[in-house]
């Protein structure tokens, strides 16, 4: 796999990891806690993966990380810079770049339109431009469809135009939610090379998973999330190949290898 | 069998009664497609509109259309004012329900003030071409009409290029199609449906001052209006400003043409027979309007 010839987290320049969430409690309205005490770090030039039963806690995480759901404690740090509290936009400036669950385009407008939205907080337009070429040059089905309205295309050619439309910011860490989710295996295919190229960019990754095996394949690290915790943490490799954790979170399969 | 040339007269002028409900109802699908909300007010606020244009003429004897140089944005700064303060206090989860109670109100409240300050008489403006009439291929067409359509034209027209082409336009479809996703690009949301909503009693200014040219006003005109908007933007697709456009110009037809062998009255039935039909038949409406299946 890809992932065998990276190498990441060089000591002694900045903080060790990009994203940090510190023990964070976080839950919608009244309702009981979805998170409760998490950890999760990302280090630079990593894909991390959350991989986890249904109500885990997954999403969650990740809204958490872009601002969309305040945590009710624990800290957000960025770089080292605790940004605990602000919303998507200040985090998509500190370069927290998030795709949603499911289609997130937006279906009445072109791809191109889509796609330079991306660039809506840059304002500069020459370097919108630059940013647009460059994405194109990643992802030649966004080229190829640039005119047509974005509801028109394929599940996995939209999951390419809110990939492309993500990285228009040219983010430090994307996160990315359940990418395979209604996927054909060639076009989970496509996006899982996709998330690869992403991280070999320079990007770092958090990725949640439904199709953990596949997700830890591609991933560095890997965290197994329970009842909005972290159970285990390690590289991806060794999580993939403990027969108990096989059994338990990715569907009972043993690890070949 | 009414003669060709007449039939003739009603097309045109079902084409120009189209064109003005066109701007009538676009405001409607604004608030609908950005926020969800039902606005009951906003027949309310074009007769608030006519009401201006009407004061203005009488007092100080300028024309109706200077008037908008006000009314516009007085009408958009109304319109953030009345989001920020009022709609966003509305739970999400029933939002759509309650901005009906809510916005029947200020109808109330906007019909009340007008009578109280102008009382419940029927006004009309006179204007020196309010009878001035122009021969269109054997078609008589009156000044006025034409000028309420090249008012709604030039102002759909700039709504149309305002929302394809600028940067907040940009940013209002993309809150209208995926809020969650809109905040994650950097848009501010809250603040864009504000101004979405401003955007949409500022056509509500254009659309009553339009009005103002050829129809006798009374403070509870307004209800007369909305039954005929809303079953437009229903029958146009929720949400969709061209739907609401088309549907606008479809309804507006008809009812031109029912008028040479019924009643104004029954005439005006069009839109409710066209409002069941549409909900009987396809409820999502027949242009555009996937948005309607969210609701």
């Amino acid at each position: 796999m890809a992932s065998d010839s990276h190498s990441h987290s060089e000591p002694g320049s900045g903080p060790a990891f990009l994203l940090e969430l510190d023990d964070v409690r976080a839950g919608y309205g009244r309702a009981a806690l979805v998170l409760r005490g998490l950890t999760v770090r990302v280090p630079a030039g990593a894909i991390v993966c959350l991989v986890g039963p249904n109500g885990a806690g997954k999403s969650t995480v990740l809204k958490v990380a872009s601002g969309l759901l305040v945590p009710r404690s624990g800290r957000i740090l960025v770089d080292g810079e605790d940004l605990t509290g602000h919303g998507p936009q200040r985090m998509l400036s500190a370069g927290v770049a998030h795709v949603l669950q499911g289609h997130s385009v937006f279906r009445e407008m072109t791809v191109a339109e889509n796609v330079l939205l991306g660039g809506y907080t840059l304002r500069d337009k020459a370097l919108i431009a630059e940013r647009a070429d460059f994405v194109r040059a990643l992802f030649p089905v966004v080229a190829e469809r640039w005119t047509s309205l974005a509801g028109l295309l394929s599940g996995g050619q939209q999951k390419q135009v809110e990939f492309a439309r993500s990285l228009m910011v040219k983010p430090r860490v994307v996160l990315l939610d359940e990418p395979s989710m209604g996927l054909d295996p060639k076009a989970t295919g496509v996006v899982f090379e996709q998330i690869v190229r992403m991280r070999d960019a320079g990007t770092a990754v958090l990725l949640v998973e439904q199709n953990a095996r596949r997700a830890l394949e591609a991933a560095d690290t890997g965290c197994v999330l329970d009842l909005g915790r972290v159970h285990i943490a390690g590289p991806a490799r060794e999580l993939l190949a403990d027969p108990q954790l096989g059994e338990l979170y990715l569907g009972g399969r043993p690890a070949r290898r | 069998m009414p003669s060709a040339s007449l039939v003739f007269q009603s097309v045109v002028l079902g084409v120009l009664l189209g064109g003005l409900y066109a701007l009538l109802a676009a405001g409607l699908t604004l608030y609908f497609g950005v926020m969800r909300v039902v606005m009951i007010a906003h027949s309310a606020f074009l007769i608030l509109a006519a009401y201006l244009a009407w004061y203005a003429h009488r007092e100080i004897g300028v024309d109706p259309l200077l008037t908008l140089f006000v009314t516009v944005p007085l009408f958009f700064a109304a319109g953030v004012v009345m989001q920020r303060l009022l709609l966003t206090r509305l739970r999400p989860a029933t939002l759509t329900m309650m901005s009906v109670l809510l916005t029947f109100s200020v109808a109330l409240v906007i019909e009340g003030l007008l009578g109280y300050a102008f009382s419940g008489t029927q006004r009309r403006i006179r204007l020196g071409y309010s009878s001035a009439s122009i021969e269109f291929f054997g078609a008589r067409i009156a000044v006025v009409k034409l000028i309420a359509f090249g008012m709604a034209a030039l102002a759909l027209l700039g709504l149309y290029v305002l929302m394809k082409r600028s940067r907040f336009g940009q940013a209002l479809r993309a809150t209208i199609q995926h809020p969650d996703a809109a905040r994650l690009l950097g848009i501010d949301t809250d603040r864009i449906a504000g101004y979405g909503f401003g955007l949409g009693l500022a056509t509500a200014a254009v659309g009553g001052t339009a009005l103002s040219l050829d129809t006798t006003i009374y403070p509870s005109l307004h209800w007369h209006w909305i039954g005929p908007l809303m079953a437009i933007i229903v029958v146009g697709g929720l949400g969709s400003v061209p739907g609401a456009a088309i549907a606008a110009m479809t309804l507006g037809m008809l009812q031109s043409l029912l008028q040479l062998e019924l009643s104004t009255t029954w005439a005006q039935t069009v839109f409710y027979v066209a409002l069941f039909a549409t909900l009987a038949v396809r409820p999502q409406g027949f242009f555009g309007g996937r948005l309607a299946q969210r609701f």
